[in-house]
C-alpha cells in the first residue's frame, strides 16, 4: 500500500472538513465570551490573552494541513519519551501551585507536561494500531502490555504530581482507543474487576487526603458546605438557578459575586448554565456532540488505521473533558480538577484541545474518497 | 519498515467506532439530563438558594419606647451609638486587622486578648457571626475608621440606638436598665412572641424590665446584596423584589409614669443619706409620685457600658446599691408602727389611759419605755403623739399578738403591695403560729410587746407602710401601689391605661381611725409631739416617727470601721398631708440613720414642702409648652359640629 501522490494544498484546502472546523470555532468564540464575563470580577485581560493564544494556535494548526499526519507516526516514540522525561523534571524540580506540582518552568514558557502526556498516549497508541493491524479475535489480557507500559508511565507520573483528573483522563482515553481496538470479552471481564480493586487500593494508598476529601463531599454535599463541599455546592446552585433562560450574559449573581469558585476555568460551565440557562447548556452539549460525531465520522472514513485512532484518540480527549467537567460541575462527579475544551481558561488545555481539533482537520482531509 | 498507510480500516474497526458515537451520544445526553434535572425541576430551589446567598438582611432595630413622667417629661430616650463589630469570616487576615483596630481604638491588652481568642475560636458558621470590638465610639474614633475603612476588611460600624437615661440616677431603681439578654430571657421574650436576637438589650430591672414587651417594638429588615465575602454591592438592588427591600420597624411604646419628675429630683436631692428609702404616694389613687432608693448607681453605666472592676465595686458594696430598698428589702418598723397596734386595740376595746412609769413588768422582766422617766397618764392619743411603749405593752399584753398581726395583714402588711417590679419582699407579720413555726421554744407572750412597738421579727418594706398611712388617711382603702399611669403610642394614642386599684379595706370604725389620726396630727402640730420641731408653718401634717433598734446585725459582711454604722437604729417617719383632707402619703427609712425625729421627719418634712411647692405652681399657671411633652391625646374624633352655626 502507498499513500499515492500527494494531495494538492488547494484540493486539501478543499477537503477540510469545514463543519467540524466551524463548529469548533463556535465553541471556541462561546468560549472566550462566556470567560469575558466569568473574568469580570477578575483580571479583565484574561479573555484577550485566551483570544490571542487560541486563535494563533488555529492558525499553525491550520497552516499544518498542508503537513501530512504520517508525520506523527515517527514523532510518535520521540515525543512521548520526552513528555516523560518532562514529567519526571516536573516531578523533580517543578512549580508548586495548589498543593501539586504540574507546572515546569522553560524561560518564559510555563508547561504542564502532563497536558502533553494526553497527546503523547494518543499518537504512540495510533502508531502501535496501526502496526498490528486489525485483530478479529481481539486483544487477550497478556497482549495488553504495550498499551499498558505507555499508558501506565505517564500517567502514574501525572497521579504523583498530584493530579488525579488529568491521570484518569489520560487512562480514559487511552482506554477508548485499546477498545476501540478490540479486547476480548473474557479480558474485558477482568480488567473490570481489577479497576474495581485497585480503585479500593488506591483509596487507601494512593490518594492524598484532599483527593479523599473531594470525593467523600461528592458523596454527601450537604456534609460540609463550607469546606470541600462548597465548591459543588456553589456551583449546582449556578447551574439550577439558570433555569430556562438563565439570568443574561454577565448578569449571573454566582459568578459577579464571586460565589463560584475557580469561575474561569473549572467551573466555567456554571458560568454559562447560569447566564444562559437551559437553552443555552442544551444548545452548548448539542454543539459539543456535534463535533464529536463528526470527529467519529472522520475516523470511520480515515485513509489509514493510523488516521482512524488518532481521530478516535482526539474525540475522546474532548469528549472525556467535556463529560468530566461537566459532570463535576452538575454534581455527578467529584470534583478533580479538569478542564472543559474550548471553554476553560488556561493555555496548555487550549492549545491541546487545538491540537486535538488540527489532527481531525488533518486526518479529515486526506480521508478516503470512495 | 512500514509501509505508510498499509492498515486498512475495516469493517470491524468501523463497527466500534460507531459503537462508541453511541456512547458518546448516550453520555452527553446524560450531561442534558442532569442540566434539565437541576435547571428545570429543581430550578426553583437553587433560585432560591441563590438569592440567599446575595441576599444579606440587615436587623433594622426598632427605637424603644421612651419612659415619660406624669406631665410627659422624657426621663429616658434614645440616642445613637456608634458601635464597632468584626467578623472573623471576612477579615481576612483577622491579626492584622485586629491590631489596626487595637491602635485606632486604643484597646488595652486585656480587651485585644479577648478579642484575639473569640476570633480564633469562631468555626464553621459561627464565623460568620460579628463579634462586638466596641461600643458607643466617640466622634473621633469614628473618624479614623471611616477613614481607614479600605484596611479594615470585615469590619463594620453600626448604628444602633442606645438608652439614653437623661437624668442619670433619677429614679434609677424604678425605671431599672437594660442588659444583654441571657438564655432564659430570650426563650421566655420569643415565647411572647418579641423579636429578640442573641445580644440584644432587653429591661433587667423595674419598669424596663417589666414594660419590656411594650417598650420593645419590632424590629424592620433591609435586605441588601452582598457578594461572597459579605461586602455589600450597591447598584444592584434591582436584583430583590422592591417589596422586600425594605421592612420599616414598627417603634415600641411609650411607658407615662405617674412619677412627678420634679418631686422625684427634689427626693433625691433632700434625701442625702448613705442608705435608706422614700416613697410618696397619692393616698386617693396609689399613684407613686416619687420613689427613691440609697445608694443608687447610674443606669446609663450599667446599660452596657460598666466596667468589670465597677461591677465588681457594686457587687462587694456592702451597701447593695443595686438593691431597690423600698419594696426589695425589709426592717423592723419601729414605732411607726404604732398605728396598728392602735387600731387593733380599740377594736378590742382597749381604749383608755395607761399609766406610764417608764416601763411595763412582764413576769420576771421590765420592757422599757423609751421615756426613763414615764410619761404619766396617757391617752390612746396622747400614746401616739409622744410614742409613748408603755400604752402599747399594755394593749398588746391584753389583746395578744394575733390582734396585732390581724390588724397588721388587713392592712397588707407580710405580703407584697403589688408594685410588680420584680422581687419585692413580702415582709414579717408575727403571730404566735409564726414564732411556733420559726423560733426555738415556740411562742412567748414577751413577743406581743416586741412585736407592738415595731421590733423582732416585726419586717415590713418602706413601700408596704406608705400603703398603711395612706389607708389611715384616706379612710382605710388600700390602694395597689402603682409607678405606671398608662402606655401611648409614640404619636400619643392611649393604648392601655392603669387606673387606681382597690385591693382590700381595712374595714374599722370611723371613730377609731379618727382618733388615730388626731393622735398622728398631734406628733406633728402639738408641742411635745416627737415631730413638733419639723413641722411646715401654714400647713397641718399628720404623721408618726420611728427608730427601729437594728437586732440582728445583718447578713452583710462588714469591715471593722463601719461596724458603727450598721448597728446604729433605723430612722423612720411616715406621715400624709395636709392632716384635714389628705392627698399624699410620705415614707421614709433612712437606714441606720438614728432617731426618727431626728434623722427621718426632717426629711419628709422637706419633700412634703416641695409637694405642696408644686401644686402651688401648677394652681398658679399651665405649665409652659416647652417644659413639658404635649398633654396626652385619645384616639382622633371626628370634630364636634358646633350647634347652631348653621342658623347664625
Amino acid at each position: 500500500m502507498n499513500l499515492g501522490p500527494p494531495i494538492p494544498a488547494r484540493s486539501l484546502w478543499r477537503r477540510a472538513p469545514w463543519g467540524l472546523i466551524l463548529v469548533a470555532l463556535l465553541l471556541t468564540a462561546v468560549g472566550i465570551l462566556n470567560l469575558a464575563s466569568a473574568s469580570r470580577t477578575a483580571d479583565a485581560s484574561l479573555w484577550t490573552s485566551q483570544l490571542v493564544w487560541v486563535g494563533g494556535a488555529y492558525v499553525v494548526v491550520l497552516l499544518l494541513l498542508a503537513v501530512d499526519y504520517e508525520r506523527l507516526y515517527q514523532l510518535a516514540w520521540p515525543f512521548w519519551i520526552l513528555v516523560v522525561a518532562l514529567l519526571v523534571a516536573v516531578e523533580l524540580r517543578g512549580e508548586v501551585a495548589m498543593g501539586a506540582q504540574r507546572w515546569l518552568v522553560l524561560g518564559p514558557i510555563r508547561l504542564q507536561p502532563s497536558e502533553l502526556a494526553k497527546l503523547a498516549v494518543i499518537l504512540v497508541l495510533a502508531r502501535l494500531y496501526e502496526d498490528d493491524g486489525e485483530k478479529p479475535e481481539g486483544y487477550g489480557l497478556v497482549e495488553l502490555w504495550r498499551p499498558a507500559l505507555v499508558v501506565g508511565i505517564p500517567a502514574g507520573l501525572t497521579l504523583v504530581q498530584p493530579d488525579l483528573g488529568t491521570a484518569a483522563l489520560i487512562g480514559a482515553v487511552a482506554g477508548t482507543m485499546v477498545l476501540v481496538a478490540r479486547v476480548r470479552t473474557g479480558t474485558l471481564a477482568i480488567l473490570g474487576a481489577g479497576g474495581i480493586v485497585a480503585g479500593v487500593l488506591s483509596w487507601f494508598f494512593v490518594l492524598r487526603e484532599y483527593q479523599k476529601k473531594r470525593v467523600l463531599a461528592f458523596l454527601d454535599p450537604e456534609a460540609d458546605i463550607l469546606g470541600s463541599g462548597y465548591h459543588a455546592n456553589q456551583s449546582m446552585i449556578a447551574v439550577g438557578s439558570g433555569r430556562w433562560a438563565g439570568k443574561g450574559w454577565g448578569q449571573g449573581t454566582q459568578t459577579q459575586l464571586s460565589f463560584l469558585p475557580e469561575q474561569h476555568t473549572d467551573f466555567v460551565f456554571s458560568v454559562f448554565a447560569e447566564e444562559w440557562g437551559f437553552r443555552g447548556g442544551a444548545l452548548l452539549l448539542a454543539a459539543y456532540a456535534a463535533l464529536c460525531f463528526m470527529g467519529l465520522k472522520i475516523a470511520a472514513q480515515a485513509r489509514d488505521r493510523h488516521g482512524a485512532f488518532l481521530a478516535v484518540g482526539a474525540v475522546a480527549l474532548i469528549f472525556w473533558h467535556t463529560l468530566v467537567n461537566i459532570g463535576m460541575v452538575t454534581g455527578l462527579l467529584p470534583v478533580v480538577g479538569v478542564t472543559l475544551p474550548f471553554m476553560s481558561y488556561g493555555r496548555s488545555s487550549g492549545l491541546t484541545t487545538v491540537l486535538a481539533i488540527g489532527i481531525l482537520a488533518n486526518v479529515g482531509a486526506r480521508r478516503r474518497t470512495s | 519498515m512500514r509501509l505508510p498507510g498499509s492498515g486498512n480500516v475495516d469493517h470491524g474497526l468501523r463497527r466500534r467506532i460507531l459503537v462508541y458515537g453511541v456512547a458518546v451520544g448516550l453520555g452527553l445526553f446524560v450531561l442534558l439530563g442532569r442540566i434539565w434535572y437541576l435547571q428545570i425541576q429543581r430550578g426553583e430551589e437553587f433560585s432560591a438558594k441563590s438569592s440567599g446567598n446575595f441576599i444579606k438582611e440587615i436587623r433594622v432595630p426598632a427605637d424603644r419606647g421612651m419612659i415619660l413622667d406624669r406631665r410627659g417629661v422624657r426621663l429616658v430616650d434614645n440616642r445613637p451609638s456608634w458601635d464597632v463589630y468584626v467578623t472573623p469570616a471576612f477579615c481576612g487576615d483577622c491579626e492584622e486587622v485586629l491590631g489596626r483596630l487595637a491602635a485606632y481604638l486604643a484597646l488595652d491588652a486585656e480587651e485585644r486578648m479577648r478579642l484575639d481568642e473569640q476570633v480564633r475560636k469562631a468555626r464553621g458558621l459561627q464565623r460568620f457571626q460579628p463579634i462586638l470590638v466596641r461600643l458607643d465610639l466617640d466622634r473621633d474614633q469614628l473618624d479614623v475608621i471611616e477613614a481607614n475603612r479600605d484596611s479594615l476588611p470585615g469590619v463594620d460600624v453600626v448604628s444602633t440606638p442606645h438608652r439614653d437615661y437623661l437624668y442619670g440616677t433619677l429614679a434609677a431603681h424604678m425605671i431599672g436598665y437594660l442588659g444583654e439578654a441571657n438564655a432564659e430571657e430570650l426563650e421566655r421574650f420569643r415565647k411572647a412572641g418579641l423579636s429578640v436576637m442573641l445580644g440584644d438589650y432587653v429591661g433587667k430591672t423595674g419598669v424596663e424590665r417589666r414594660f419590656e414587651a411594650q417598650l420593645r417594638g419590632r424590629d424592620g429588615i433591609q435586605r441588601v446584596v452582598t457578594d461572597a465575602r459579605g461586602q455589600r454591592i450597591p447598584g444592584l438592588e434591582g436584583l430583590i423584589p422592591r417589596s422586600e427591600r425594605f421592612v420599616p420597624s414598627v417603634p415600641g411604646h411609650n411607658v407615662v409614669l405617674s412619677i412627678d419628675a420634679r418631686l422625684q429630683e427634689a427626693v433625691e436631692e433632700i434625701f442625702d443619706v448613705p442608705a435608706g428609702a422614700v416613697v410618696v404616694m397619692e393616698v386617693n389613687t396609689g399613684y407613686v409620685l416619687a420613689i427613691a432608693s440609697r445608694p443608687t448607681f447610674d443606669p446609663n453605666r450599667m446599660t452596657g457600658r460598666i466596667s468589670r472592676e465597677e461591677l465588681r465595686a457594686i457587687s462587694e458594696d456592702p451597701l447593695r446599691p443595686m438593691l431597690f430598698r423600698p419594696v426589695q428589702s425589709h426592717y423592723p418598723p419601729g414605732s411607726i408602727y404604732k398605728v396598728i397596734a392602735s387600731l387593733a386595740a380599740f377594736e378590742h376595746g382597749f381604749a383608755g389611759e395607761v399609766h406610764c412609769g417608764g416601763g411595763y413588768t412582764l413576769g420576771r422582766r421590765r420592757w422599757r419605755c423609751h421615756k426613763e422617766s414615764g410619761h404619766g397618764w396617757v391617752s390612746p392619743e396622747e400614746a401616739l403623739q409622744v410614742s409613748c411603749d408603755t400604752w402599747y405593752y399594755a394593749a398588746a399584753d391584753r389583746i395578744g399578738i394575733d390582734a396585732l398581726a390581724d390588724m397588721a395583714r388587713r392592712f397588707g402588711l407580710g405580703a407584697p403591695t403589688g408594685l410588680d417590679l420584680g422581687w419585692e419582699v413580702p415582709g414579717i407579720v408575727p403571730s404566735v403560729d409564726y414564732y411556733e413555726k420559726n423560733v426555738r421554744g415556740g411562742y412567748m407572750r414577751g413577743y406581743a410587746l416586741n412585736t407592738v412597738i415595731g421590733q423582732g421579727d416585726n419586717n415590713v418594706t418602706p413601700l408596704q407602710m406608705a400603703v398603711v398611712y395612706a389607708a389611715i388617711a384616706n379612710g382605710g382603702t388600700i390602694y395597689r401601689p402603682q409607678v405606671v399611669r398608662r402606655i401611648e403610642r409614640p404619636e400619643g394614642y392611649v393604648v392601655q391605661e392603669f387606673l387606681p386599684e382597690v385591693r382590700g379595706r381595712i374595714d374599722v370604725p370611723k371613730a377609731s381611725l379618727d382618733r388615730v389620726r388626731k393622735g398622728l396630727e398631734m406628733v406633728v402640730e402639738t408641742p411635745g409631739g416627737t415631730a413638733y420641731a419639723h413641722r411646715i408653718l401654714g400647713r397641718r401634717t399628720a404623721g408618726k416617727t420611728g427608730t427601729a433598734q437594728v437586732v440582728r446585725i445583718g447578713s452583710v459582711r462588714q469591715k471593722v470601721e463601719e461596724m458603727e454604722f450598721f448597728t446604729r437604729d433605723h430612722a423612720w417617719f411616715a406621715a400624709y398631708g395636709p392632716a384635714e383632707e389628705p392627698e399624699v402619703a410620705v415614707v421614709v427609712l433612712n437606714e441606720h440613720g438614728g432617731s426618727g425625729s431626728r434623722a427621718a421627719a426632717p426629711y419628709a418634712m422637706r419633700i412634703l414642702e416641695r409637694y405642696y411647692q408644686i401644686l402651688e405652681e401648677d394652681r398658679a399657671g399651665p405649665p409652659s409648652p416647652e417644659k413639658i411633652a404635649l398633654p396626652p391625646r385619645r384616639a382622633p374624633r371626628p370634630a364636634p359640629v358646633e350647634e347652631g352655626a348653621a342658623s347664625g
